[in-house]
Order: structure tokens, then sequence, then C-alpha cells
């Protein structure tokens, strides 16, 4: 038998047949290659297992309160920066009104009193054209569509809270 | 639910002390892969102490479908491979040194016949000294194969790679090591010849 059938059994761990085996050790005897790969199939097998030095779970466990320690403090920090250029960016925004208003209230609170007016009335008409819409509504939209667009509406408010219960329970970016 | 699955299910919950129990119980195995694939003791500690600690930070991507040591190891194959290619152009030596060039031997607790051991222990260094021969990945199969037993299709898994490709990297790696074997064997005879022929009585 040449050299291939005895290579592949090598390097497949195959199970042999006692008549293999003899044949295996009579051709082991003269390939080299063969030997070599037999005594390292036979070394790699017999390697030991190696433990780790006495205490690797008191150190793991002092790895990982150190770990929170730096994640938190990473977080903090984070928070600081955060709230900081927010301040920042809000003042550097916000600093020539502000000083238009020091230099003239007066101004200033008559526009504020203005639009809030302005808001306010705006809400009044708003709210009496949707009472008036109430009103005629059932006149022209039958009681089946207006069913329906309720559903709707309700549908999508549904699916909108799911979707935010979602993104803020479940870890994105994961997979298993 | 066995013992571990209930432990794995605690610590995805938050529970430290399921996590340390899985630490207990894994660390070897864990540490060995390491110290098979970097070659020191050293950086095998801190490679499973980082294992663990990746394990914990990605509870929540465990899935239960898979043997947890398996997942525990493959993150640790990855962590050694990318180590590895780090450091591959960086000097890289196996022979156990630390920074002021102090060596050190590994405590052998199973050895109770240090002498009597000695040939096997031979064998094993030269295993492990020509492991860091082979490419990261071929590595990482090798020992997979030879000290965990895991099939072909665990190896895969494992590595992300496809069977056929485990197999041709394994096959290619033992190759590799009959290879580094053979050579050793060689210059072990030629030694052994010089220092007959140099010897006064001959």
């Amino acid at each position: 038998m040449n050299h291939q059938p005895f290579e592949s059994w090598l390097l497949d761990d195959k199970y042999l047949s006692a008549t293999e085996k003899r044949e295996l050790d009579s051709h082991l005897r003269d390939c080299r290659t063969c030997s070599a790969l037999a005594e390292t199939g036979l070394a790699l097998r017999s390697a030991k297992v190696i433990s780790p030095a006495a205490g690797f779970t008191m150190r793991f466990q002092q790895r990982l309160a150190a770990q929170k320690v730096a994640e938190r403090r990473r977080r903090l920090w984070g928070l600081i920066v955060l709230i900081v250029s927010g301040v920042g960016l809000f003042s550097w925004f916000a600093a020539p009104f502000i000083y238009a208003f020091i230099s003239a209230p007066i101004e200033w609170l008559t526009a504020a009193t203005g639009y809030f007016l302005f808001m306010f009335t705006s809400l009044q008409a708003f709210s009496e054209i949707l009472r008036v819409l109430s009103r005629m509504a059932p006149g022209f939209v039958s009681p089946y569509a207006l069913m329906v667009m309720l559903s709707t509406f309700a549908g999508l408010g549904l699916i909108w809270v799911v979707s935010i219960w979602r993104f803020s329970h479940k870890p994105q970016g994961v997979t298993a | 639910m066995n013992e571990e699955q209930t432990w794995v299910s605690q610590a995805q919950q938050g529970d430290d002390e399921a996590f340390t129990r899985l630490v207990e119980t894994y660390q070897t195995p864990v540490f060995n892969l390491c110290y098979r694939m970097l070659g020191e003791p050293e950086l095998a500690e801190d490679a499973a102490q980082e294992t663990f600690l990746r394990a914990y930070q990605h509870m929540h991507r465990y899935d239960e479908k898979r043997p947890f040591a398996t997942w525990l190891l493959s993150i640790a194959a990855h962590y050694c491979i990318d180590k590895l290619r780090r450091r591959k152009f960086s000097m890289f030596s196996m022979d156990a040194e630390d920074d002021e060039g102090n060596t050190f031997e590994l405590p052998d607790p199973d050895s109770p016949n240090p002498e009597g051991e000695s040939i096997k222990g031979q064998t094993r260094d030269r295993v492990h000294s020509m492991l860091k021969d082979l490419d990261e990945t071929d590595r990482a199969a090798i020992i997979m194969r030879y000290w965990y037993d895991y099939s072909e299709k665990e190896i895969a898994d494992s590595l992300r790679l496809t069977v056929s490709a485990v197999k041709s990297r394994l096959h290619r790696a033992r190759k590799e090591l009959a290879g580094l074997w053979q050579e050793e064997e060689d210059d072990l005879l030629a030694e052994m010849e010089r220092r007959h022929h140099e010897s006064p009585a001959f």
C-alpha cells in the first residue's frame, strides 16, 4: 500500500481495525513522515491541562471590582462633560438674548406677553374648531368610518408605545 | 435545568455570585487554552482574566442553545488570536522570561516523581514550544481538538470557520508539527553523533 492512506488515517485520527493497525505499524517502520505524524499525535494527546495559580477566582473578583469602579468613574466624567458642554452651548446661544433682555427688559416683557397671548388665543380658536367639527362630523362621517379612524389612531399609539419600550429595554447591536 | 444552566441564567440576571461559580468551574480550561495559545503563564493569566471579564460584560449575548464552555473558549481563543496578531511583528519568546529576563518554571502539581516524568515532560515541552510556530487560528484549532476533544463542527462554530476550513487547517497544522518534530529529531541525532565523535574515547 502507498503512503497516502496512512497519512490520511493519522491526520483524521481514524479508528483502526486490528488489520489496519498492523499495516500502519509496518508502514511507520519505513516512513519517517508518518512516524513523525504518529509521534506528534501521541504527544498532543498526552499533553496535560495546565491549571492557573491558586486564587484565580479571587483575582478575578478584584479585577471585576476595579473594572466596575473605573466604569462608574468613566460614566460620571461623561455626565459631567455632557452637562458642562450643554450648559456652555446653551450659554453661548442664549448670551445675546440675555444681554439684550438685561439692557432693555421692557421690550422683552412686552414681546413675551404678546407671544403668550397669541399662543393662548390660537389654542382657544383651535379647540373651538375641534368642538364645531365634532358636532358636525357625525353628519358627514358614518359611525363605521369613525370607528375605523379611532382604531387606527389607537393602533398607531400602541405601536409607538411598544417601540419606545423595546428601544429602552432591549440592548441594541447585540447578536446571540 | 442543571446546575450550570441555573448559574448561567442567574448570571445573566446580574447575579455576581453565580458568575463566580462559573469562573471557578471553567478557570482551568480557559487558562489552559490561553497558556497553550500564548505560551507564557503570565500572559495566560491575563488573557484568562480578560476572557471572564468579557464574558461577564456580554452575558446577555450568550445563546443558551450553545454549550457555555464552547462560548467561553471561543471568547478566549479570539482574544488570544487578536493578541498574537497584534504582537506578530514584535519580538515574541516562548522561553518564559519576565521583564528583567529571569526565567521561571511552571509548577507541576500532579507530578509526584519529577525525574520519572522528565521524558514525558520533555515531549510535552516540545509540543508546547512547537505550537508557537503555527498560525494563530491553526494553533487554536489544534488546541481545541487535542486538549478539549472538540469535533470539527464545534471548532468551526467557535472560530467562525467552515467545517472544511477547520479540517484543512487541522491537517496543515498536524503536518507542520510533524515536520518540526522530524527536524528536531534530526538535529538531536546530529548532535549526538557530533558528541560521540568528539568524545576522548573515540
